[in-house]
Parts: C-alpha cells; sequence; structure tokens
C-alpha cells in the first residue's frame, strides 16, 4: 500500500498522513475492486479518465489531505469510518478501519459526538438535518469552511459506495 | 399531488455563502472548476467555504453530468431525478426533473414520474434506468449482474451503463450536501 503514517505531529498536534510519490497515486476503487490494469474494465474507466482521477482527488482532498485545517486527520478518519460502517460496504469498511488505526481516534467529548452524530444524519437521513443541527457543529467551535468539509467529507462516502456497488455488478456480468 | 414538483425551488443554506467580491483565490480557482452557469449560485458559493473539497468535487460533477459521448444527458438527468425522489431532495429533484424535461422534451413523461410515482407507466428503455437507479440508491450492495439485463436488452453500451453508474452515484453525493447544508424553499 503506498499510504505510510508518519508519528511526527503535524501542526495540530495529530497524526498525518504522506503519499509516497514515488508510485503512482493510489486509486481506491481499483484497488478495493481488485481491477486488473489492462482489464476490459480498466480500459472503459480510462475512457472517463477525469472521473476516475477526480473520484481519487476528492477522497485525498477529504480524508487523506495533509493539510487538514479545522477538521483534523484523526477527526476526517472516525467520521469516513462511522459512514463506511452504516453505509455497509465490507471493502470500504476495511479500508476506513486501516486508516482510523493508523492515524488513531479523535479525542473523546462533546466535539467528537457532536461530529459524528452530524455525520450518521446526513449520511442515514439527510432530509432531517435542520438548522439545530448546524447550529450545533458551530457550538462545537466549527467553523463554515469545517462545517462544509465535514459535510463533503461524509457526503462522499456514499457515492463510494454506489460506485462501488455499480462497477461490481459489472465485474460480475464479464465474468458470467 | 406530492411534494416534488418541476417548478422552481428555492435552496436557503444554513451556513454563511462566499461572497464573490470578497472570495480568496483559492475560493475563486476552485468555484472555477463548476459548470460555468452555476458559479454564482448560492449552492456552490455556500460549498466554497472549503476550497479543497469543491475543486475536485466540482470537477468530478463536470464530469459525470456533461462528459461528451457515452449516455445521452437527457437519460443521465432522468436517473439524477430518479435518484433525488427516492433519497427526498426536493430542490435537486425539481432542477433534474426539468433538465430531463428540456433536453427530451418529454415534459409528460416527467410530470408522471413525479406526481404518480417510480412505478407510472414507461419505455423500457426509461423503465431499464429508473429502476436501476432506485435499486442502486436504495439497496446497493443487493446490486448484481442480474440488475442490468434489462439495461442491456434496452441497449446501454459499456460506456452508457458506466455514466449511468456514475450519475447514479453523483447524487448519492448531491442529495446529501444539498439537504444537510440547507433547505428547499417551495415556489
Amino acid at each position: 500500500m503506498a499510504l505510510k503514517a508518519f508519528a511526527t505531529p503535524g501542526p495540530l498536534g495529530d497524526g498525518w498522513l504522506e503519499w509516497d510519490y514515488g508510485m503512482a497515486e493510489d486509486d481506491l476503487v481499483e484497488r478495493l475492486l481488485g481491477i486488473e490494469p489492462g482489464s476490459p474494465l480498466a480500459a472503459l474507466r480510462l475512457q472517463r479518465e477525469a472521473i476516475r482521477q477526480h473520484a481519487q482527488g476528492a477522497w485525498r482532498e477529504l480524508v487523506l489531505t495533509q493539510v487538514p485545517g479545522g477538521v483534523s486527520s484523526r477527526e476526517r478518519a472516525a467520521i469516513a469510518l462511522a459512514v463506511a460502517r452504516q453505509q455497509g460496504n465490507a471493502a470500504l469498511l476495511a479500508e476506513c478501519e486501516a486508516l482510523a488505526a493508523q492515524v488513531g481516534a479523535p479525542p473523546e467529548g462533546a466535539r467528537t459526538e457532536v461530529l459524528l452524530r452530524y455525520a450518521a444524519m446526513v449520511a442515514e437521513a439527510p432530509e432531517r438535518c435542520g438548522q439545530a443541527d448546524i447550529d450545533a457543529l458551530v457550538a462545537a467551535g466549527m467553523s463554515s469552511q469545517d462545517i462544509v468539509a465535514v459535510t463533503q467529507l461524509v457526503a462522499f462516502i456514499p457515492f463510494q459506495v454506489t460506485l462501488l456497488a455499480g462497477l461490481r455488478a459489472m465485474q460480475e456480468e464479464a465474468r458470467a | 399531488m406530492t411534494r416534488f414538483t418541476m417548478q422552481e425551488v428555492g435552496w436557503e443554506p444554513r451556513i454563511p455563502p462566499v461572497e464573490a467580491e470578497s472570495a480568496t483565490p483559492e475560493q475563486l480557482a476552485a468555484l472555477e472548476a463548476c459548470p460555468p452557469a452555476q458559479r454564482r449560485s448560492t449552492y456552490f458559493l455556500t460549498l466554497a467555504q472549503d476550497p479543497a473539497s469543491l475543486g475536485e468535487r466540482g470537477a468530478l460533477f463536470n464530469s459525470v453530468m456533461y462528459a461528451p459521448r457515452g449516455l445521452p444527458r437527457a437519460e443521465r438527468e432522468l436517473a439524477t431525478a430518479v435518484v433525488s425522489i427516492v433519497n427526498g431532495c426536493v430542490y435537486c429533484t425539481s432542477v433534474h426533473a426539468r433538465r430531463f424535461a428540456e433536453l427530451s422534451k418529454e415534459v409528460e413523461v416527467m410530470e408522471r414520474l413525479l406526481e404518480a410515482g417510480l412505478e407510472t407507466e414507461l419505455s423500457p428503455r426509461r423503465r431499464a434506468i429508473v429502476d436501476f437507479a432506485a435499486k442502486l440508491t436504495r439497496e446497493p450492495e443487493a446490486v448484481g449482474a442480474a440488475d442490468l439485463t434489462p439495461l442491456r436488452e434496452a441497449g446501454l453500451d459499456d460506456l452508457d451503463l458506466l455514466d449511468l453508474i456514475h450519475s447514479i452515484a453523483m447524487f448519492a453525493n448531491a442529495n446529501r450536501l444539498m439537504q444537510s447544508l440547507g433547505r428547499s424553499v417551495m415556489p
């Protein structure tokens, strides 16, 4: 795996992540589904190369960012893990478990509780979100930028889960 | 009557959007990656609060919805309208229902989908797209090769199918952003 975690503290005293740029950038979807380079599905995905790149780019910016800003790498990993667990894709869940184990858990307390409660609501029942849910994040010390980052992160996991499920069906079809 | 409509629904953010005049260079660069018609919308200006995620996600959205060839744009819009109905996003439904109607000229088909629901009578190709979009949204882990058969029988090739999957996945994301960061305002 190209992903490496370093013990050196980042600006927020949190674990931080670095890519080994000596290797081609990881493609999470390809790796989780075991899509072989040169296979018909790999070739098909190259016809939508921009989508492949920006899907990986969004994952990198949201989950693996080296500039986590107001939402720490530990908080990001914990949110990704909680949403992956709720969404039920085994491969993505295992990936998020490994990541969370690498970076470590965020501190226990009110802020983490508020974050995870919000993540669960956006993932499971976004229709039920209200101003009070956003205000709870503000009260926990989160800026507008932090709130957008957290929401983008939560909402990106269902994108991945849906994409993985659709591509997995295409793999099954090709094997049949 | 259902709560879904093709009329213009408003969207009101729950956090302050970025002001175009005082946006940072990073925020402006991220907005540049978004569909041109939407760069000044309240929704994109709200997402611009976090430029790193908007840049990648905006470019992703653009490619999914507008990449040339492959699945006709009207059918990408049909799929995203169906996903938005399943997820209960009144705002996204109204926008993408209108785009489908404009591109396909099948206003009546969309009206029935909104009023009578997803089970309304459709051509085999529309039926296959609607059923797949609904199932991949409701129970992604239950989807398998058999669910692709009606789409293949309706003439979708590999690229069409990949575009359909991308469109459905994009709205698992878009519906959640839209419903949590703000609320739909009925006309």
